[in-house]
């Protein structure tokens, strides 16, 4: 078993590389390496500043140099990110038939996706490392996750409210392509990124749409069915929120 | 930084791909043989910087294999172009070693003659 403090290097470490767009695969592979020999010698009692030297920082360096950058994957990951980005923000309207672009909407849209990949940047390397075995690890997540669909909604609405002429309004045969071709992308992220996530956020936020679009306006409208909803999701989401905490504590 | 860890990390490349080219190895057991050989690293890590570039220009291939003690471990074992490169190394070492000796000795001579 590695040392706290051994251990938060390594998390350290892997995030910086991470965030300076080095290789995955080689990434895991000298994590392996330090790892093993960090092991070998807290076992023989010398400390992480034996192996690391005195500046932890300057050390992760001298790695980074010597790894150069992944441009393959970069190239890869960053227009499949933005391009989810937008499938997100595409599939909602396009459920509800009503998919249209602004020339207003384009620009702070890409502002935004910057700003993400510079928000993601530092706290890849500057906060999360630091919370990785605390409870705020997620909350630092789901905060910037919130914060920027958030931003992304602020757009639509006051794209909205200000009524910015847009140059292009999907016609019922556009939306459903969009959607399809959504759908399709969030398959292919997932198959990509080996992982559900980007199947079941979709799925979960499509339910909006999809009620907005088959429920009469008038069951929709209706005060009271919206309280009892209101109501319900609040109690799934403490009921949740107990039992997860519950399970981690046994863990 | 000291004169001492300046000119051992000018060595070090040359140094690792000499101790590789003994036989297969992974990172603590060539701290181990540096220690051996009274070879002072600044800190133990600063060998995988010099271990990461000798793979990049081909100069060692390794292996991950699993360590008794649990996680994998990588092996290093000298290529081809590893053992010409540590030929080289040894020349420029001899010419570069007999160059400071002669400078140094044909000092300490003026020395003792004033």
């Amino acid at each position: 078993m590695l040392s706290n403090k051994s251990e938060q290097f390594i998390i350290e470490l892997r995030m910086y590389l991470m965030s300076k767009g080095k290789n995955d695969a080689e990434i895991n592979e000298l994590t392996e390496e330090l790892e093993d020999h960090l092991q070998q010698a807290e076992a023989e009692g010398k400390v992480p500043e034996h192996i690391v030297g005195e500046s932890p920082r300057e050390y992760m360096k001298s790695i980074g140099k010597e790894m150069g950058f992944d441009f393959r994957q970069i190239a890869s990951l960053a227009p499949m990110t933005a391009l989810l980005i937008i499938a997100y923000f595409s599939f909602a309207p396009a459920i509800e038939g009503t998919f249209s672009i602004s020339k207003i909407g384009i620009g702070v849209s890409i502002f935004l996706c910057l700003l993400s990949f510079a928000v993601y940047g530092f706290l890849l390397v500057n906060v999360l490392p630091k919370l990785f075995h605390s409870k705020w690890f997620y909350g630092v997540i789901a905060v910037a996750y919130t914060i920027l669909t958030g931003l992304f909604v602020v757009v639509i609405l006051w794209e909205q409210k200000t009524n910015a002429e847009p140059f292009f309004i999907a016609t019922p045969l556009q939306n459903n392509l969009i959607l399809l071709a959504c759908i399709m992308f969030f398959i292919i992220f997932a198959i990509y990124s080996k992982s559900w996530i980007t199947i079941l956020i979709p799925f979960f936020l499509s339910w909006g749409p999809v009620a907005n679009r088959f429920i009469p306006e008038s069951v929709n409208e209706d005060p009271m069915l919206i309280t009892i909803t209101v109501v319900l999701v609040v109690l799934i989401t403490i009921v949740g929120g107990v039992l997860l905490f519950r399970k981690r504590r046994v863990q | 930084m000291s004169t001492t860890s300046q000119m051992l990390k000018g060595l070090l490349d040359g140094s690792l791909l000499a101790l590789i080219a003994k036989g297969e190895t992974y990172g603590y057991e060539i701290i181990e043989k540096l220690q051996e050989h009274k070879f002072a690293v600044v800190s133990e890590g600063s060998i995988y910087p010099v271990l990461m570039r000798l793979q990049k220009n081909n100069l060692v291939s390794t292996v991950m294999r699993k360590s008794p003690s649990g996680p994998k471990r990588k092996y290093y074992t000298i290529t081809e172009d590893g053992i010409v490169e540590l030929e080289r190394f040894k020349e420029h070492w001899d010419q570069l070693s007999q160059g400071v000796s002669s400078l140094l000795e044909e000092g300490d001579g003026k020395n003792a003659v004033q």
